[in-house]
């Protein structure tokens, strides 16, 4: 009698066990208004409408004449790009932008693939839809979501969109790609109210993609398109088939990940790190603590007072332009903070930078922009999505140069279905615009990785 | 009386080379003691250094005159504030956020509506000008300063005294305290002398990298030997709190006595353990019912607040090219990024009032002159610089993290302010406290919110000094 009740009780125990384990957290969103004032009456406004990016002489003319009264301030002699962007280069950028650059091409440049924009949740979602124009036989293209992050914007996907959607392998798998822009970006509308954050960014994006039929799809980002669509994939993981990242800081520390900090100079072997890993880790206090707060003051200060900084960026283009542009030198490769030029036209057009500023600054989004750090890092470091793993399939494309890098076993901690892991061979932050190619390759590999298992 | 005659007795008793050894070890041991006792005495200094600042190679000899000095403005200085003004592209502030998100957008437009239609700025020039005001070359740099003599001097002490100021603040903010030190007639009287901080209003920024607060010091000691002064009063809030005393540190002689209203302790065990036992049993280490009012909760008081506050920091130590371009183009930036400051550091409870309390303490006149002193200089980049220059390395190793201040000090601490330092801490690094104060109100920009009271207490400050 006794032996059973306790036989009855072990099984009951593993039964409960494994049952509690294959239990997937699921993260929980809820419908949000970001409208101005109070919610209309009538149901939501479910329209999908065609959208061209235009322009006029007077916004050109405005911008011109902003530019020629900026007051440029002479940088400190040898300074390179050490405390900032360098003012004597951002004359010569500021030149070109003055009397090379040709928006009225970019415009056109943009306006190559079909805008959409549709209102969710009391705010109008922008969007690019780009459907392949040939998909092989018996098969069907496959719907992929990427996010952007800032100061970026759908426009950095533009080298990327054509390798997914023509490819030029037979063998390779075709995409239709949809490319919105964060409430608060470029196209899209701002939120009206305060909350709006990557968790609601996520909720309204799984929205858009069922208002455009699509039951089940791939999703890739970097910078907050990585958080957006991690969120996408723990709101709904039956219907985000795989998830493609090339940036994942750890939101938590983990007990593996701490110890591997510690220990990992020593025992690389234990931790699974590579030579590279060693190289970007250590030393340590400099590595991962001196170099962030150097880069950081921008994530500081927009996670908490966003109207102040964004205030005066909105007026002056050429403000505009070395906050955003000083990102794209340095978070490309941080030696880049020693060179006159900072590097910048050589991974870079001129004409793809100035472009994506341009979209900042005629949608005038500079301030809606930068609200959401204090959106995402206002609530507190541990929100429930930061504390909850992903199973979802998962790829990770690690670039050499990005701004934190995460080993093999980070990654893992919290994507627990990490499917592949590609040390990329060159690229840094924004990896999507420098090396469209290779992130192609990444993505095929990924996703056919992925078809071949189910 | 015995025991003495005991250890003659004993002493005498002792063979010849134990004398000498008895004696030796005496006279070694009472030498050592001397030594120990005056090197406590001594007053430690840490070194001047030397720099030059200028464009190019340095000239082999420099102008040292004075030459007067006058703010000037002309009409299309005016015509283009206005223009730039009107071009402002404003973004609606998310509902009901106040000030939480920054400068509150709404407000804005009230505050800018005035400086385009109501503030005189050729009527607060008249005001900049009512002091004469001078500059002279020091390390390659043209200085600022506002001299004031005191008009009644007869039978009276006069003791010279220079105020320095900080960021985001000017000489100006030291106006309303002017007339309360200078025009005095009850014995004592002083003789102020106002600079500029190189890179700010109309001092000339550096060329060089490394223009620390140490640099800052040694040019205003050598301003204040230039203009003839062997010893005087010091007094500073906010980066002039580090600037005098680093001069109280480079020259103890010269400086008679050093007032502050802003001031920090060093890190370190007693630090820590008068923090955690601090809230339990407050007078165990030193502090008042008032320093624990001002102090605790900890986290929340000083953590939580200082990072939600310390991004403009943060950024400006680290890319002050970047975030300074912006707002020298566009005045209403400039003016929601500087009086943003004027709002929060008055009184952090300003954050949730639609109007950021903006208006309770300063006039819409006042505050608008010194974003004009920013303006019309286009100081904003390089006194953002001045972050940097002083976080370079590591700040806690430099000389004068490590070196105590012996010159005689008066604290005023006013309850507003972003910091508290109970005196038990501040005696750490102050090793010469003549006053410590907690003052009744006031915030960060004590001598623009509360001249009266910052005066007040600088007098009796002084006058415990002298003695009076």
């Amino acid at each position: 009698m006794f032996t059973e009740v306790l036989v009855a009780l072990l099984i009951g125990g593993l039964i409960f066990f494994l049952v509690q384990r294959s239990r997937t957290q699921v993260l929980k969103a809820e419908d949000g208004w970001w409208g101005a004032g109070a919610p209309p009456d009538g149901g939501e406004d479910a329209t999908i409408r065609p959208f061209k990016v235009t322009s006029s002489d007077e916004e050109l003319e405005d911008l011109y004449r902003r530019i020629d009264q900026t007051r440029p301030v002479p940088s400190l002699e040898d300074s390179q790009f050490n405390y900032g962007f360098n003012s004597q280069y951002l004359q010569k950028v500021v030149s070109y932008w003055r009397n090379d650059f040709d928006w009225r091409r970019q415009v056109d440049k943009l306006n190559r693939y079909p805008h959409f924009r549709t209102n969710i949740e009391g705010i109008d979602i922008h969007y690019l839809h780009v459907k392949p124009k040939k998909v092989p036989e018996g098969s069907t293209a496959i719907p992929l979501i990427m996010v952007h992050g800032w100061p970026g914007s759908f426009y950095e996907f533009y080298g990327l969109i054509p390798l997914l959607t023509e490819p030029s392998d037979p063998q390779d798998l075709v995409f239709e790609v949809v490319c919105p822009s964060i409430p608060g970006y470029g196209f899209s509308e701002a939120p009206h109210k305060k909350g709006f954050d990557s968790v609601c960014a996520a909720h309204v994006f799984h929205k858009l993609m069922k208002r455009l039929g699509f039951q089940k799809f791939y999703a890739h980002g970097g910078d907050w398109g990585w958080l957006v669509t991690t969120n996408m994939a723990q709101l709904e993981p039956e219907i985000v088939k795989g998830l493609h990242v090339n940036f994942a800081p750890p939101s938590k520390p983990g007990l593996s990940m701490t110890l591997s900090i510690m220990l990992g100079r020593r025992f690389p072997k234990m931790f699974g790190f590579t030579d590279m890993d060693i190289q970007r880790l250590y030393p340590r206090m400099e590595k991962l603590v001196v170099e962030p707060i150097k880069e950081s003051g921008y994530m500081h200060i927009q996670a908490t007072k966003p109207d102040t900084v964004g205030r005066g960026l909105n007026d002056s283009p050429v403000g505009l332009a070395a906050y955003i542009l000083e990102k794209f030198s340095t978070w490309t490769s941080h030696d880049f903070r020693n060179l006159e030029d900072g590097g910048l036209t050589r991974k870079f057009s001129l004409d793809d930078l100035l472009t994506n500023v341009m979209i900042y600054w005629t949608s005038g989004c500079i301030v809606s922009s930068m609200r959401f750090y204090k959106e995402n890092f206002g609530k507190g470091l541990y929100q429930p999505h930061s504390k909850m793993p992903v199973y979802v399939p998962t790829g990770f494309a690690c670039f050499p140069d990005e701004l934190m890098h995460t080993p093999k076993l980070w990654v893992e901690q919290k994507y627990h279905k990490l499917v592949t892991f590609t040390a990329m061979a060159r690229g840094g932050h924004f990896a999507a615009m420098e090396e469209p190619q290779l992130m192609a390759e990444d993505i095929q590999n990924f996703t056919k990785t992925v078809e071949k298992k189910k | 009386m015995q025991r003495l005659h005991l250890l003659k007795g004993a002493f005498c008793g002792l063979a010849a080379f134990q004398q000498q050894l008895l004696i030796g070890s005496a006279v070694a041991a009472g030498g050592i003691l001397l030594h120990m006792v005056l090197k406590r005495k001594q007053v430690k200094s840490i070194p001047l250094g030397e720099g030059w600042w200028g464009a190019g190679k340095k000239p082999l000899s420099e102008d040292d005159t004075i030459y007067p000095f006058k703010v000037q403005t002309s009409d299309e200085e005016i015509a283009d504030l206005h223009e730039r003004i009107d071009r402002t592209r404003y973004t609606d502030p998310l509902e009901d956020s106040c000030f939480q998100y920054g400068f509150n957008s709404t407000y804005l437009k009230t505050v800018v509506s005035y400086w385009r239609h109501t503030f005189d700025w050729k009527k607060q020039v008249e005001v900049l000008n009512q002091y004469p005001h001078f500059k002279t070359k020091i390390e390659g740099l043209d200085v600022h300063y506002v001299h004031v003599r005191p008009p009644h001097r007869e039978n009276q002490k006069v003791v010279p005294l220079m105020l320095v100021h900080g960021w985001p603040g000017s000489f100006y903010e030291f106006y309303k305290m002017l007339p309360l030190l200078t025009e005095n007639q009850d014995g004592l009287v002083f003789e102020v002398i106002c600079p500029s901080i190189p890179g700010y209003g109309f001092s000339e920024a550096p060329h060089k990298q490394g223009f620390d607060s140490l640099a800052a010091a040694r040019i205003f000691l050598t301003l204040m030997e230039r203009l003839g002064f062997s010893q005087f009063y010091l007094q500073g809030g906010d980066w002039g709190s580090l600037i005098t005393t680093n001069m109280a540190q480079m020259k103890p002689l010269c400086v008679k006595g050093l007032h502050l209203n802003m001031f920090m302790s060093t890190r370190g065990i007693k630090v820590m353990l008068s923090l955690m036992i601090g809230p339990y049993l407050p007078f165990l280490v030193g502090f008042s019912r008032e320093d624990v009012r001002r102090l605790f909760p900890f986290f929340e008081k000083n953590v939580w607040d200082i990072l939600r506050e310390t991004g403009y920091l943060h950024i400006q130590a680290t890319k002050p090219d970047t975030v300074g371009c912006g707002v020298n183009d566009s005045p209403v930036g400039l003016a929601a990024y500087l009086l943003e400051k004027f709002s929060s550091w008055t009184d952090l409870r300003n954050r949730d009032l639609v109007d950021g309390g903006l208006e309770r303490k300063f006039s819409l006149d006042e505050v608008l002159t010194i974003v004009m002193i920013y303006w019309t200089t286009g100081s904003i980049v390089s006194s953002m610089r001045f972050y940097k220059e002083n976080v370079k390395g590591n700040p806690d190793n430099r000389v004068d993290a490590k070196t105590g201040i012996f010159v005689p000090t008066g604290l005023a601490a006013f309850p507003g302010e972003l910091l508290h330092c109970p005196k038990s801490l501040a005696q750490i690094r102050y090793r010469n406290i003549y006053s410590y104060t907690f003052m009744p109100r006031g915030g960060h920009f004590a001598a623009f919110e509360e001249p009266q009271l910052l005066a007040n207490d600088l007098v009796q400050f002084v006058k415990k000094v002298e003695k009076f």
